[in-house]
């Protein structure tokens, strides 16, 4: 009996898979020819140049006509679908893989201007360990029920150069005394700009009182009380910030930019190669180098999505597939391409890609998988608005 | 005969009347649309996010946030002190170089100035100021002990005074631009030459005589670059305060919030700037009338000089100032471009690097061509209407009454907000993504500049020139072309000139037209400015600035020469 049942899910199981197979090569054949737009952040060359390979790549292999469309800001693109649902356009949308972060993500699938779900049935999704990571099914505590597709990982990062400082602060009390014995040479990006609403994030998680309230949504907790000792915090630091607190940098990049300029000591960035990818560059000196918090930084990852209305969704899922590719993953996470961090699980990898993996070179100031260390998980999702409308009604009046 | 010609001629006028009466339509349809697409969402109604239930929610909310008022009260400073601090310095200036050599060389520098992008202008004058940037650099650490830059609030101060500041730089040179082309208008030299040889002292005579013949033709400008500051994003991005920042800055955070509901109160927001704008305008032109009130009797109280003398030169250094930054930040854009390594507190890189400039060849050839493509376009069909329209006016002044009033709209209303509204109308008519539709969105903001730039001096012009032509001649459309367009030159080359600027520049319209598949030079370097690299930015923002550059002096040399050269010609021409 057992036997039989078994013998059943077995055929039964092979049957779905050889489906699926025979799905994908429908889905491979449907999207030879095609042309996918995908709307990604341009802001840096070399992620560009990234693209532009995966864009030949795609066209050779698959010859689905790849296009880069360059955002200023990814809600560019959430606005754009909007604006067509609100025009009827309901199949013909000019956007057809969008680069998405949690927030934008939440709102794309929140008002079901998503496609999907897709990305498990990906052939490369094998590759992944759902388990290895929280941020792969949750991206910012919103559940990615397969509706994007992980691209890369990323973990906040400090830098600092050696030439000007010798104890970098490694942890939020400490930059606190380092602030105030170094007036105006700390800060942090505006929030909402997503890696000052991450900071913010990581100092709350320092100093507050109830740590296991985070993982709730924010209408369950006392928000004043859980939130108190980060304010009192950040009322303390402000007066020795940057321009004493009465503007902050927009970016990561910008925050690079000062501090090369020397106007100050410290800068924060999601991408672990920042540094040497920005030394090389030319934009910070050969004696930058990065590092994280003691009790570890926040991370997460990633993906891409497709939005309801693309016209060429099979072109857009062969382009996902390809970018979960191990070759895809290897040459993304090469310092000297881009140097994000790979999603994919390496035990599950084949022993040459593994050993692609351990071949990649490191830049001079990136750190090891090791030196990063556990990240910190993104409290829930809910924290975002919550953290980012307290602040501006506190600091941005 | 003649009187034949001429009826045959108020025929085609009629048709003139029929194609003006098109042209509005065409002009206003759009901005209806994008008024609609802002005013319902402002209240509550948008059906794209299923809110089909008029409601006040959207402006609770916008009076409920904290940053508004403090938003306000900054957009309103830098503005209005804007707007008069560059009028002041461009009368001024204009008053005590006029006739002098100095003006030719303050001419020659103006071109520049008003082609190079908002935002270059801004990220060059940042780099300027900053505590880290060219100016301390020049004096330290010799002069000033600095190792590392001070901890000043020298740029993005809280009240918006380097905003202003950098207002200033871009505005001034477009309002003397403004008001060169109008002394043409009026007879400037010999009311000089009268005022003077009665004792009056120069300044008195441009204090007393010219300025109330002047301001009305240099009206409407004023207002735009009233309604410009008011509503600028780009600008105030890059060298405004950020906590909070200025409305319009807000108003487009709102925007990209990855809230949509933010969008409702973004739209409330935007009509409220809306009627910021206009009150603003308001005020304005209410405390012009009150100064004339006053000021009237002073007209002629028969005294020759005028104690705002040293004012006026005071003005007038500071202009030289402004140009001084100005120039300062156009030569940073291209060291940028060629720089790999350039630390504090050195005043110059201390590695050069061709690399990034051929990496982008390729790039910048292909964006430099389609932003050519739709600036020529716009601004030539912007010219055709303008001239339709004025030569409509001139005849029957009301008839263009409709037009007059909705075509400032574009450039008045916040571009953030009234985009949204064409991009939903754009999609539906399935126009979206296509350069028609990105040249169409240009014409929509050249248009208004270049019809403005042009109505002064086209109203201004004297008919009878014209009917004495048609007299002699009796062909209309030949006197039309060779006599009036053809004196008119100075003014419609400016118009110009100023249309492929303005096209140049637009960011927010070729994003929501093209749907980022249309790129110019604009787009790309605003993303590329998101960066935050100054050598990349510089690398663009300068080739952005070029091509604008080479039609204003294009612009400035070629009806000076246009007859001398047009006579050789024709000489050559008969001697064959």
């Amino acid at each position: 009996m057992l036997k039989k049942s078994l013998l059943v899910s077995g055929v039964l199981a092979s049957l779905i898979s050889t489906a699926g197979a025979q799905n994908w090569q429908d889905t491979l054949e449907e999207a030879k020819g095609q042309t996918v737009y995908w709307n990604a952040w341009g802001g840096s060359d070399n992620i560009n140049a990234y693209i532009d390979w995966i864009k030949s790549s795609v066209k050779e292999e698959y010859q689905v006509n790849l296009k880069h469309v360059k955002l200023a800001d990814t809600a560019d693109a959430v606005s754009r679908v909007l604006a067509e649902k609100a025009a009827g356009n309901n199949n013909k949308g000019s956007i057809d893989l969008i680069w998405v972060n949690g927030e934008n993500f939440r709102t794309l699938k929140q008002n079901n201007l998503l496609f999907g779900p897709f990305s498990q049935e990906l052939p490369n999704y094998q590759y992944i360990d759902e388990s290895s990571k929280k941020s792969l099914t949750q991206d910012f505590g919103t559940d990615v029920d397969g509706m994007e597709s992980p691209w890369g990982a990323a973990q906040v990062i400090f830098m600092y150069d050696t030439v000007t400082v010798s104890q970098p602060p490694k942890s939020m009390a400490q930059l606190l005394s380092y602030a105030e014995s170094n007036p105006g040479r700390i800060s942090y990006p505006e929030p909402p700009q997503f890696l000052g609403t991450t900071f913010l994030k990581q100092a709350l998680i320092e100093t507050t009182h109830y740590p296991t309230a985070l993982s709730k949504p924010v209408t369950q907790v006392d928000f004043d009380q859980v939130t108190k000792p980060l304010w009192a915090f950040l009322d303390r630091l402000h007066p020795n910030t940057w321009r004493s607190g009465t503007s902050f940098p927009s970016s990561s990049e910008q925050m690079m930019r000062l501090l090369d300029d020397q106007e100050i000591d410290l800068a924060l960035s999601f991408d672990v190669s920042a540094a040497s990818v920005q030394i090389d560059q030319g934009n910070l000196s050969d004696t930058v180098r990065s590092y994280v918090f003691d009790r570890g930084t926040i991370g997460n990852t990633h993906f891409v999505a497709i939005p309801y209305n693309s016209a060429s969704t099979a072109g857009a899922q062969v382009v996902a597939n390809f970018l979960l590719s191990p070759k895809a993953q290897i040459k993304k996470q090469d310092p000297t391409t881009w140097g994000d961090l790979s999603v994919l699980s390496y035990n599950r990898l084949s022993q040459q890609d593994k050993t692609a993996f351990d071949n990649l070179p490191r830049g001079i100031a990136t750190l090891t998988l090791d030196e990063l260390g556990e990240s910190l998980p993104e409290p829930h999702v809910s924290w975002v608005e919550a953290l980012e409308k307290e602040w501006r009604k506190r600091y941005a009046k | 005969m003649i009187t034949l010609s001429i009826s045959k001629f108020t025929l085609k006028l009629n048709g003139l009347a029929t194609a003006s009466r098109l042209i509005t339509l065409l002009f206003i349809l759009p901005i209806i649309l994008g008024l609609v697409g802002t005013l319902l969402p402002a209240f509550d109604f948008l059906p794209a996010l299923s809110h089909y239930q008029f409601s006040l929610k959207p402006w609770f909310s916008l009076f409920e946030s904290p940053e508004l008022w403090g938003s306000i009260k900054l957009t309103l400073l830098s503005g209005l002190l804007a707007s008069f601090i560059s009028f002041v310095i461009a009368f001024a200036t204009i008053s005590v170089f006029y006739e002098s050599r100095w003006l030719i060389s303050i001419r020659n520098t103006l071109a520049p100035i008003l082609a190079i992008p908002h935002a270059a202008i801004a990220i060059g004058l940042v780099f300027i100021l900053s505590p880290s940037g060219w100016i301390v650099r020049l004096l330290s650490p010799w002069l000033t002990d600095y190792e590392r830059p001070p901890t000043w609030i020298s740029v993005q101060d809280p009240y918006g005074l380097s905003l202003v500041l950098a207002l200033v730089v871009k505005e001034t040179p477009y309002l003397l631009f403004v008001i060169l082309a109008s002394l043409e208008q009026i007879k400037t030299c010999e009311l000089i030459k009268v005022g003077t040889s009665m004792g009056y002292a120069r300044i008195a005579v441009w204090r007393k005589v010219i300025l109330p013949i002047l301001y009305p033709l240099i009206r409407l400008p004023l207002l735009v670059i009233l309604a410009f500051s008011l509503t600028v994003v780009d600008l105030s991005l890059v060298i405004g305060p950020n906590t909070p920042s200025t409305f319009a800055v807000t108003l487009f955070h709102w925007f990209n919030d990855t809230d949509l509901d933010m969008r409702f109160t973004a739209s409330a927001g935007a009509v409220l700037l809306m009627f910021i704008i206009l009150l603003s305008a308001l005020c304005w032109e209410a405390l012009y009338q009150i100064f004339v009130l006053f000021d009237r009797r002073r007209w002629c109280n028969g005294k020759r000089t005028s104690l705002l003398t040293p004012i006026f030169h005071g003005a007038a250094f500071t202009y030289l100032v402004s140009m001084l930054l100005a120039v300062l930040s156009l030569i940073v854009l291209p060291i940028w471009t060629f720089t790999h390594r350039w630390r504090f507190p050195d005043i110059l890189p201390t590695s050069w690097s061709f690399k990034k400039i051929e990496q982008l060849a390729p790039l910048l050839f292909e964006l430099a061509c389609v932003s050519l493509v739709i600036a020529f376009a716009s601004t030539l069909l912007a010219l055709c209407i303008s001239i339709l329209m004025l030569e409509q006016k001139r005849t029957l002044p009301n008839s263009t009454r409709w037009f007059d009033r909705f075509i400032y709209l574009p450039i008045i209303l916040p571009q953030v907000g009234f985009l949204f509204g064409i991009q939903v109308f754009l999609i539906w008519s399935n126009n979206s993504g296509s350069l028609l539709a990105v040249i169409g969105l240009h014409l929509l903001y050249v248009l208004p500049y270049v019809y403005l730039t042009l109505s002064g001096p086209y109203l201004a012009f004297n008919q009878s020139f014209y009917r004495q032509a048609v007299c002699l001649t009796k062909r209309p459309w030949h006197s039309f072309l060779q006599v009036k367009l053809a004196m008119l030159k100075p003014a419609l080359f400016s118009a110009f000139a100023l249309g492929i600027a303005v096209s140049f520049a637009q960011y927010l319209p070729t994003l929501t037209a093209g749907e980022g598949r249309i790129n110019t030079l604009t787009t790309e370097a605003v993303a590329l400015a998101a960066s935050g690299e100054r050598k990349k930015v510089g690398n663009m923002a300068m080739l952005q600035a070029l091509f604008p550059l080479i039609i204003f002096m294009l612009a400035q040399w070629l009806p000076r020469v246009w007859t001398q050269y047009r006579l050789k010609l024709a000489k050559m021409i008969t001697h064959k």
